[in-house]
C-alpha cells in the first residue's frame, strides 16, 4: 500500500506543480489558460527528445523543455494576450489541440502514436529497486517545494500585487504607469515553463509518453484543483491538486462495497461520486478550501479588516 | 459546513487507511489477485464490458471448482478510460495497491504500451489484445501475451485478397492512430511481396472530424483502383459516405468492425461490394461454444464477442499458468504458459480440464474460444483465423476463412 501512496503523491506532485502554474496565469493575473496541456506536453517531449535522441542527461532535458516551453508561450502570448479572457481561453485550448495533432503527425519527431519510450530516469545509479520509487518522491516533492517558494514569493512581492491589480481591472495598473502587456507576457512566459518542467517530470516518470497523455481531461483536473484548492492562493493550489488526486484515486477503494454491481457500472458511478464530490465542494466553499488573502496595507492595516477580493465575495 | 483543519486531517487518515485494514483482513485467506483492465469508456468502450464479463465468468467458475493452486481467485476491475494517462494511475493502484500478479485485458495500444514500463518493473504478467506491430518491443522480460495477430498477419490476407481480385495497386488510408500507422507499413510490404503497390504514400487522417470531405476529395485524386481503408466506424463511415458523393466508383477495402450491421443501416445499397476482413474467432468450435454459452450468449453461426473471447483464452492461460507454476511469479508462469499454450501434448479446452492435467503431470496444449492459442518467443500469436467477406445485398457473404501466419 505505501508504494501505491508513494506512486500516488508523485503523480499529484505532477498536477500541483502544474495547478501553481495555472494558478499563476489564472488565480493571480486572471489570463483563462486552457491550453496546459500543451505546454505539458511540450516539456514531457522536448524532454524526451533531448534525452532519448540526443543523449543529454535529464537535468539539460529538462531545462531545454522549460526553455521550449516559455518561447512557445511567448509566442501564443504575443498573439492573443491583447484579446481579453475568453478569447485568450479559445486560443489556448486550439494550441493545445494543434500540438497533440503535431505530436501525433511529426513521426520522425515523436514517433507519433506509436509512443515515446524514455529510459532516463530520475534516479541515482546503484539504488535498490525499493528506495527508488521513495527516491522519485522525493525529487519531486522537491520540484515541487521549490517552486511553490519561488511562486509564492513572487505572489506575495510588489510582482503579485500588480498582478492582482490586473486581474481586478487591467486599467487601474494602467493608469499607474505599469506595461500591462508586459506583465502578462511574462506571466504567460513563467506559467509555460512550469507547465513545461511538470511535462518534462512527469515523461521522465511514467517512461512512456503518447498524443494521447495529453489531451483535455488533464487540463481539466488542474482547473479543478486551483478552483478546489482556492484560485489566487499558492497553497492552495497545491492543496487542491492533493484533494483531486485523492478524490479521483479514492474512489477506486469503493468497488469492494459496490459487489452487486459490474465494472461498467462502478465505473460510471465512480465519475458520478467524483462529479457530485467537487459539486458539493464548489457549492459549500466556492472561494476553495485555502481562500486567497491579500496582506493588508501598511497604512490601514490598523483600521479596517483586510479588504475583500472579487472571488472571496462571489 | 467549515472543513477544520482537525476534520480534515482526521477525515483524510481514516480515508488513507481503510485499505491497509481491508488488506490486512484478506490476507489470511491469501488469495490470488489478477487485475481486469478493459476499457469500458472511451474508444473501446464498446469492447471493454465482454472483456471483463469473460473474465469474471470465468474466476467464478475457477472458484466454485476450488480456485487456483487452492487459493481464492480475486478479480479486481479497473476502466482504462481507452487512455494511457488514465490507465497508468489505474495500474498503479492494481500493482502497488492490489498487489496483482497479472494485468489482463487492455485493448488500446497505446494503454497497453503505457502500462508496460510499470508492469515490467513490479514482475507484473500482461495478457493483452492488440495488434500494432510496435507491441513487442517494450517486452524486456517475456513476460507479455497477445491474444490478437498483429497487423502484419491482418495486411497478408487482405494483400491475398486484393491481388486475386486483379487490384495491384491499392490506395491506403487510416486514421492517424498507432494500429493504423502500423497497418499502412505492413499492407505495403504485403503488396510488395505479391509484385503489387501502394498507390502513392499510405494516407493518414486525423480521427474524430467533423468532416472528411477534403480527405475524400484527396483520395479520389489519387486516381487508385482501389482504397484499402483502415478505419474504424465512427471514422470509415462518414468517410465512405464522402468517397461515394465524391463520385469514386472503384473497389473498397475494409476491417470487418469498421462495416458491421450500423454502418451497413447508415449507407444502406452503398454497402454493396464492400470486401472486408478480420480476425474471427473459430465458429462452431466447441471452444468458442463453450466460452459462449459460459457467458450466456448462444452460438449461433455468426461472430459474436470477438473480444470476450480473447479476455476468456487470457484469464484461462493466467490462471493454467500459476497452477502448474504452483507460484504466481511472473516469470515462472510466463514458461508455463508458453508449454501451455504451444503444447505439445493433451487437448485442453478450459481450466478444470488443463487443472486434472497438471495434477497428472500429463503435459497439454491449450486450445482457445479465439484460437489455437500458440505463440511465438516474443509472446505474439503465432496464428489466428481470417475471415474475408463481401458485402452483397446487404449482407456479410463469406469468400474465405484462411489461417493467417503472423511468422511468414
Amino acid at each position: 500500500m505505501e508504494s501505491y501512496l508513494v506512486a500516488i503523491l508523485t503523480t499529484a506532485s505532477v498536477y500541483a506543480i502544474l495547478a501553481m502554474a495555472l494558478n499563476l496565469q489564472y488565480g493571480l493575473t486572471g489570463l483563462m489558460n486552457f491550453g496546459i496541456v500543451g505546454f505539458f506536453g511540450i516539456g514531457a517531449y522536448a524532454s524526451g527528445i533531448v534525452t532519448e535522441t540526443l543523449g543529454q542527461p535529464m537535468v539539460v532535458g529538462t531545462l531545454a523543455a522549460m526553455v521550449v516551453a516559455g518561447v512557445a508561450g511567448a509566442l501564443i502570448s504575443l498573439l492573443s494576450l491583447r484579446l481579453s479572457g475568453d478569447f485568450l481561453a479559445i486560443v489556448t485550448l486550439g494550441f493545445a489541440e494543434a500540438m497533440r495533432l503535431a505530436f501525433n503527425n511529426e513521426d520522425w519527431l515523436t514517433r507519433g502514436p506509436r509512443g515515446f519510450l524514455i529510459m532516463t530516469r530520475p534516479v541515482l545509479d546503484g539504488l535498490s529497486r525499493e528506495a527508488t520509487p521513495w527516491f522519485i518522491l522525493a525529487v519531486f516533492a522537491a520540484a515541487t517545494l521549490v517552486t511553490y517558494l519561488l511562486l509564492a514569493r513572487l505572489a506575495r512581492g510588489p510582482f503579485g500585487r500588480v498582478l492582482r491589480a490586473i486581474r481586478e481591472d487591467d486599467l487601474v495598473p494602467a493608469t499607474l504607469g505599469k506595461n500591462v502587456l508586459l506583465y502578462r507576457l511574462q506571466v504567460f512566459v513563467l506559467g509555460s515553463a512550469v507547465m513545461a518542467l511538470a511535462g518534462s517530470f512527469y515523461a521522465h516518470y511514467i517512461q512512456t509518453i503518447t498524443p494521447q497523455n495529453f489531451t483535455t481531461p488533464v487540463a481539466i483536473l488542474v482547473w479543478m484543483s486551483v478552483i478546489v484548492g482556492g484560485a489566487g492562493n499558492m497553497a492552495g493550489a497545491v492543496v487542491g491538486a492533493l484533494v483531486i488526486t485523492f478524490i479521483y484515486e479514492g474512489t477506486r477503494f469503493l468497488a469492494p462495497w459496490l459487489s452487486g454491481l459490474d465494472p461498467t457500472q462502478i465505473s460510471s458511478l465512480r465519475f458520478v461520486i467524483i462529479g457530485v464530490l467537487l459539486i458539493a465542494m464548489i457549492r459549500f466553499r466556492p472561494e476553495g478550501i485555502l481562500p486567497e488573502r491579500v496582506a493588508p496595507s501598511r497604512r490601514d492595516a490598523d483600521k479596517s479588516p483586510p479588504p475583500q477580493t472579487r472571488r472571496g465575495t462571489t | 459546513m467549515k472543513l477544520s483543519r482537525r476534520l480534515l486531517l482526521s477525515g483524510a487518515a481514516i480515508a488513507l487507511s481503510a485499505p491497509a485494514y481491508l488488506r490486512m483482513g484478506l490476507a489470511q485467506s491469501a488469495p490470488i489477485v489478477i487485475g481486469s483492465m478493459t476499457p469500458l469508456t472511451g474508444g473501446g468502450g464498446p469492447y471493454g464490458p465482454e472483456k471483463s464479463d469473460a473474465h469474471r465468468a470465468v474466476v467464478a467458475k475457477v472458484n466454485a471448482d476450488g480456485g487456483v493452486m487452492g487459493r481464492e481467485v480475486v478479480l479486481v476491475s479497473e476502466n482504462s478510460e481507452t487512455n494511457p494517462e488514465a490507465a497508468v494511475r489505474a495500474a498503479r493502484k492494481l500493482i502497488d495497491a492490489d498487489g496483482v500478479s497479472a494485468i489482463l485485458g487492455t485493448w488500446a495500444s497505446s494503454v497497453t504500451l503505457g502500462i508496460m514500463p510499470l508492469c515490467q518493473e513490479a514482475d507484473v504478467l500482461q495478457l493483452y489484445s492488440g495488434s500494432s506491430d510496435y507491441l513487442p518491443d517494450a517486452d524486456r522480460k517475456g513476460i507479455c501475451f497477445n491474444l490478437q495477430p498483429l497487423n502484419r498477419a491482418w495486411a497478408v490476407a487482405l494483400a491475398d485478397l486484393a491481388v486475386q481480385r486483379g487490384f495491384k495497386e491499392v490506395g491506403f488510408a487510416g486514421p492517424k492512430n498507432d494500429f493504423a500507422s502500423s497497418m499502412g507499413e505492413s499492407f505495403g510490404e504485403s503488396m510488395q511481396k505479391l509484385g503489387g503497390s501502394i498507390s502513392g504514400e499510405p494516407f493518414y487522417y486525423n480521427p474524430d472530424q467533423a468532416s472528411y470531405r477534403a480527405e475524400a476529395e484527396q483520395l479520389i485524386q489519387l486516381d487508385a483502383p482501389a482504397l484499402f481503408i483502415a478505419g474504424y466506424i465512427t471514422d470509415f463511415t462518414p468517410m465512405f459516405r464522402e468517397l461515394v458523393r465524391g463520385g469514386y466508383t472503384g473497389q473498397i477495402f475494409a476491417l470487418s468492425f469498421a462495416v458491421g450491421p450500423e454502418f451497413k443501416t447508415a449507407v444502406g445499397d452503398a454497402a454493396n461490394g464492400i470486401l472486408h476482413g478480420s480476425p474471427v474467432p473459430p465458429i462452431g468450435k466447441d471452444s468458442y461454444d463453450a466460452y459462449l454459452e459460459l457467458v450466456g450468449l448462444t452460438p449461433n453461426g455468426q461472430v459474436q464477442a470477438s473480444y470476450g473471447c480473447m479476455a476468456y483464452d487470457e484469464i484461462n492461460l493466467c490462471l493454467l499458468g500459476m497452477e502448474a507454476a504452483k507460484s504466481t511469479e511472473a516469470a515462472a508462469v510466463a514458461a508455463e504458459i508458453r508449454k501451455i499454450a504451444n503444447g505439445p501434448g493433451d487437448r485442453i479446452t478450459t481450466f478444470a480440464e488443463g487443472k486434472a492435467l497438471i495434477s497428472a503431470a500429463t503435459p497439454m496444449n491449450y486450445d482457445g474460444a479465439s484460437s489455437s492459442v500458440d505463440f511465438q518467443p516474443n509472446g505474439m500469436l503465432q496464428s489466428r483465423d481470417f475471415a474475408l467477406y463481401e458485402i452483397e445485398d446487404g449482407t456479410d457473404t463469406i469468400l474465405l476463412t484462411t489461417t493467417s501466419s503472423a511468422t511468414e
